[in-house]
């Protein structure tokens, strides 16, 4: 009798790649026994461009994934059957065949992304299984979108834990940066919500700004972030700018002889965009106090604000790769954790 | 012109090409350069992963939640507002929110019970075996 293996999700290994089975990039095993639920889960996944290797009973499923996986996900029927109608001797008298074989690919692949179809429950508190196996994925309702759902779930967690550190270095810096350059509006969010935001509406998965952020697979996952990261970013700056206030001054009107001017020309206007231009230069004046005395660096944020683009400024100033690249090193390092000129170290507030 | 450009832009054009240049330099570089700043990357890294993770669990406690409750609802149908994503149940109709920072939870749906589940389950345990 094989023994389980204690089950923590934060601490199994990453993954090894799944092996392809055909021009597919992405690999599924579904063990299933019954024949109408079959051909629904798999065209279900096929739809999803999965590519589906099929098994009908337990010990097949069991076969198959010793031969051919760890795939990308193995969807296991709750109550599939054993090969010929007699228990399997990894299962424990009351545990479902589907339990079991889930239980017996996690202690070959402890961090195998597996969905078990418990179609026969109404809701996760009634599918009676181990402790080990209690935050597995379950396909509960046999709606489409629900699988459609904890398959993105599974593909989104699986790139999470096959992070790179440097990958993981990279969005955190810039997520921060981009933060800071939000100024106000970015209505004291930190790098880490932008980040969290940018996860958030992958899983989501829809295909706007305002409701998701569909995952294409073709894209590596770090690049995928960079580019939800930007949008939200500019959507977040928008949002900001839809909600101040307009000042009367902002709209000119025309006298009878066509010359533009203010209604409000003669009266003190209101402090809310003054306020905001004052907290915004001042932390753009602060930036640049800190490199008062690196003047390549201090010319280099010039050019920044000027709205020059790297190769301008490297062939204004017959900078070359290696120069410039140290320059705005020298910027980033100083730059790191002074979040708006405050103390050093960054924000781990959760 | 650049003088009439806003603060707030300008802010922008400042910390926007020192977002992207962390995207060119090699993964060693990063790794020095977060250690150069007297961080331990590993840790940094892990810290990240685990913000990740956060906003991910989040989801699931939600989604998990609403099952028990046997509500059913579309993952692609949050929406992000004020506070939060929301959603709402497809068979009865009611709402639910949550945030990923705190990963609390909000709305009707969380009162009780889904109203409208019991036809569905018989619909399904007939179906499933």
């Amino acid at each position: 009798m094989a023994h389980l293996l204690p089950y923590a999700e934060s601490t199994a290994p990453p993954l090894p790649p799944p092996r392809s089975i055909n021009a597919s990039p992405k690999s599924a095993l579904l063990v299933e026994s019954d024949e109408s639920l079959l051909s629904f889960l798999r065209r279900s996944l096929e739809d999803e461009a999965y590519a589906v290797r099929i098994a009908a009973n337990s010990e097949e499923g069991l076969r198959l994934y010793r031969d051919c996986g760890p795939f990308n996900v193995v969807l296991i029927d709750y109550c599939v059957r054993p090969s010929d109608g007699v228990g399997i001797d990894y299962l424990a008298p009351l545990q479902k065949h589907g339990i079991g074989l889930a239980t017996a690919i996690r202690q070959i692949h402890p961090s195998q992304g597996i969905i078990i179809a418990a179609l026969a429950y109404r809701n996760a508190a009634e599918v009676p299984r181990p402790r080990e196996l209690m935050h597995i994925p379950l396909l509960i309702d046999i709606s489409n979108f629900q699988l459609r759902g904890l398959l993105e779930k599974i593909e989104v967690d699986r790139a999470i834990e096959a992070l790179t550190s440097a990958e993981l270095l990279r969005l955190r810096q810039f997520a921060a940066f981009h933060v800071r350059g939000l100024g106000r509006a970015a209505r004291g969010r930190t790098g880490e919500d932008l980040l969290q935001e940018a996860l958030m509406r992958t899983l989501i998965g829809a295909e706007d700004v305002q409701k998701g952020r569909h995952w294409n697979k073709d894209v590596a996952f770090t690049w995928h972030l960079i580019g939800a990261m930007q949008s939200i970013s500019n959507h977040w700056k928008r949002q900001f700018k839809d909600m101040e206030p307009y000042l009367i001054s902002e709209f000119p009107v025309r006298d009878a002889e066509g010359q533009e001017h203010s209604p409000l020309d003669n009266v003190a206007s209101g402090h809310a965009a003054a306020d905001q231009r004052l907290i915004e230069k001042d932390e753009e004046d602060r930036v640049l106090t800190i490199f008062k005395d690196d003047p390549e660096a201090t010319q280099m944020l010039q050019d920044f604000l000027d709205g020059l683009k790297k190769n301008e400024i490297k062939s204004r100033y017959g900078l070359d790769e290696r120069k410039y690249a140290a320059t705005v090193k020298r910027i980033r390092m100083k730059l790191r954790g002074r979040r708006n000129g405050g103390g050093q170290g960054e924000k781990h507030d959760r | 012109m650049i003088d009439k450009k806003t603060h707030d832009e300008r802010l922008e054009r400042l910390m926007n090409p020192l977002a992207e240049s962390v995207l060119g330099i090699s993964d060693e570089a990063v790794l020095t350069e977060t250690s150069e700043a007297g961080a331990d990357p590993e840790q940094e890294a892990e810290h990240t992963r685990l913000v990740l993770r956060q906003a991910s669990k989040a989801l699931d406690n939600v989604t998990e939640r609403l099952s028990n409750l046997r509500h059913t609802i579309n993952s692609n149908r949050w929406h992000r507002g004020h506070w939060g994503y929301h959603n709402t149940c497809v068979t009865c109709g009611s709402f639910v929110s949550f945030t990923t920072a705190t990963g609390e939870m909000r709305g009707d749906a969380l009162d009780g019970l889904c109203p409208e589940s019991d036809q569905f389950t018989i619909r399904r345990r007939e179906a499933s075996r």
